[in-house]
């Protein structure tokens, strides 16, 4: 069992596709009849203002189910977890919710993970935390580490084989 | 003698690997409000930073630092806002779905872990604010900020979403203004990019739109003339202070504004020497205030 299995970039992980597909089918049932296309959600949107993201026709597109086509396109990549979109609807529809499954289907399908996700789940694995410490500059130029500070030592598992086999789990577990 | 308020400190990755400042800050000013931390061994990451990838993967992380905290019958203390909405998250999805929490169990058997939804998880906001509570902080207050002006950065995890319960308002959130207030400065409560994010959560993907976002908020915060920015979350501090000077680069402007943690904010009223609260660590000119002071 490696890293390939949880980000499945080798076999595509047919088990968990099933699942993050019947996620995406019910929130495709549960906005088709809720969601008018009043882009309030766009309106209020971190990405859009920058990247262009638009929640409302994510919504659009799920609603048609144009599944394959929003797990292929970058876009998914560009929302920045803000929660406005959720927060603000008026229809009580959730289009970071579907975002985060059709970012979760990308990855189960093998697609390649953008950005410095794959190092992050790798560190998760290894050590149980996104980073190591990390050696930091002070405002004077001087360099101070956790312990220099006086800081306890860090949390963390000690016994990472034991905690890397049930994350493992996740990536093999059947539903 | 007023008892003791026990927490499990759940310091997440960001913070105690290198935001120590935020480490630093709360460990010092919170033992004068009679706050009692206590640092448990194996905690992991808390799952949010794995939404993206599988979010069943950080369910189960968020869920093992709760059962953590609950075999020491503590409650948790999460500094990090990210931190704090996977584990609120988390609690509020086992809490009412059987079926999901049985799933989780059995993977947390593995570690001989249960979650059952014993204890709470608080934030700097309503630790500070609903339990120790205003009139408490303003009774320690030694060195009043007078005249400092400043702005807050709530931090878009800390305050959505609002069905599960967040530590304050998802549109208007006043808590932290209210606490500076007692600490004897001026807030402005309100500016037109106060909701805005602070790009963290792009920078593993795409670090450049995340420093435009960054550079974008502090600009129009020295625009307004505020004198400072106060955050509680060390991902929208690492922005906002650490990567300050590049997020100007990117955005092609000169940005010269102190950023402080809410935390290292209470130490300095509290009269706690500024080492001891890692003001040296801040990267953007604190010196503007501390030593200066304000208007």
């Amino acid at each position: 069992m490696t890293i390939v299995d949880l980000t499945s970039m080798g076999e595509p992980q047919t088990e968990q596709q099933r699942e993050i597909n019947a996620r995406l089918v019910s929130l495709q049932n549960e906005i088709s009849s809720y969601c008018y296309q009043c882009a309030k959600c766009t309106s209020g949107c971190e990405a859009h203002k920058l990247l262009e993201l638009e929640p409302h026709k994510i919504v659009a597109l799920l609603k048609r189910g144009l599944i394959n086509e929003l797990v292929n396109s970058d876009i998914i990549w560009t929302c920045m977890t803000c929660m406005k979109c959720r927060e603000r609807c008026p229809q009580r529809v959730a289009p970071i919710e579907i975002l985060f499954a059709l970012k979760n289907m990308a990855v189960a399908s093998g697609k390649q993970i953008p950005g410095k996700y794959t190092a992050m789940l790798q560190s998760i694995l290894s050590l149980g935390l996104i980073q190591d410490i990390q050696q930091i500059t002070t405002r004077m130029n001087t360099t101070v580490k956790r312990d220099e500070l006086g800081l306890p030592p860090l949390s963390k598992p000690t016994d990472a084989q034991k905690f890397q086999a049930a994350v493992m789990k996740i990536a093999t577990e059947k539903v | 003698m007023t008892t003791h308020m026990k927490y499990a400190l759940y310091p997440g990755c960001l913070m105690p690997t290198e935001q120590y400042a935020y480490e630093l800050s709360l460990r010092e000013s919170l033992p004068v409000l009679q706050v009692q931390l206590v640092d448990v061994p194996e905690f992991s990451c808390c799952g949010e930073p794995m939404k993206s990838v599988n979010q069943l993967l950080s369910l189960y992380l968020a869920a093992r630092n709760i059962a953590l905290a609950e075999q020491q019958q503590l409650d948790l203390y999460a500094p990090c806002a990210m931190c704090h909405l996977a584990l609120s998250e988390c609690k509020h999805i086992l809490d009412h779905n059987t079926a999901m929490r049985e799933r989780i169990n059995t993977l947390l058997s593995a570690e001989n872990l249960t979650y059952t939804g014993s204890q709470q998880v608080v934030h700097t906001i309503d630790l500070l604010y609903d339990h120790i509570g205003i009139e408490k902080i303003k009774q320690q207050v030694k060195h009043p900020l007078k005249g400092w002006k400043l702005a807050v950065h709530y931090g878009c995890h800390a305050i959505r979403p609002k069905e599960i319960g967040r530590p304050d308002d998802s549109e208007h959130p006043l808590k932290i203004e209210a606490i500076l207030r007692a600490l004897g400065a001026e807030p402005v409560e309100d500016y037109p990019e106060k909701l805005d994010c602070c790009g963290a959560p792009l920078l593993a993907n795409l670090p450049e739109s995340a420093l435009t976002k960054t550079g974008q908020k502090l600009q129009a915060i020295q625009h307004h003339g505020i004198q400072g920015l106060v955050d509680v979350c060390p991902w929208c501090h690492k922005m906002f202070d650490a990567r300050q000077t590049k997020a100007g680069e990117t955005i092609a402007a000169k940005l010269d504004v102190p950023v402080f943690y809410l935390t290292q904010l209470l130490g300095l009223a509290f009269g706690l020497p500024a080492e001891k609260l890692g003001l040296h660590l801040n990267q953007s000119p604190v010196e503007k205030l501390t030593v200066e002071g304000g208007a």
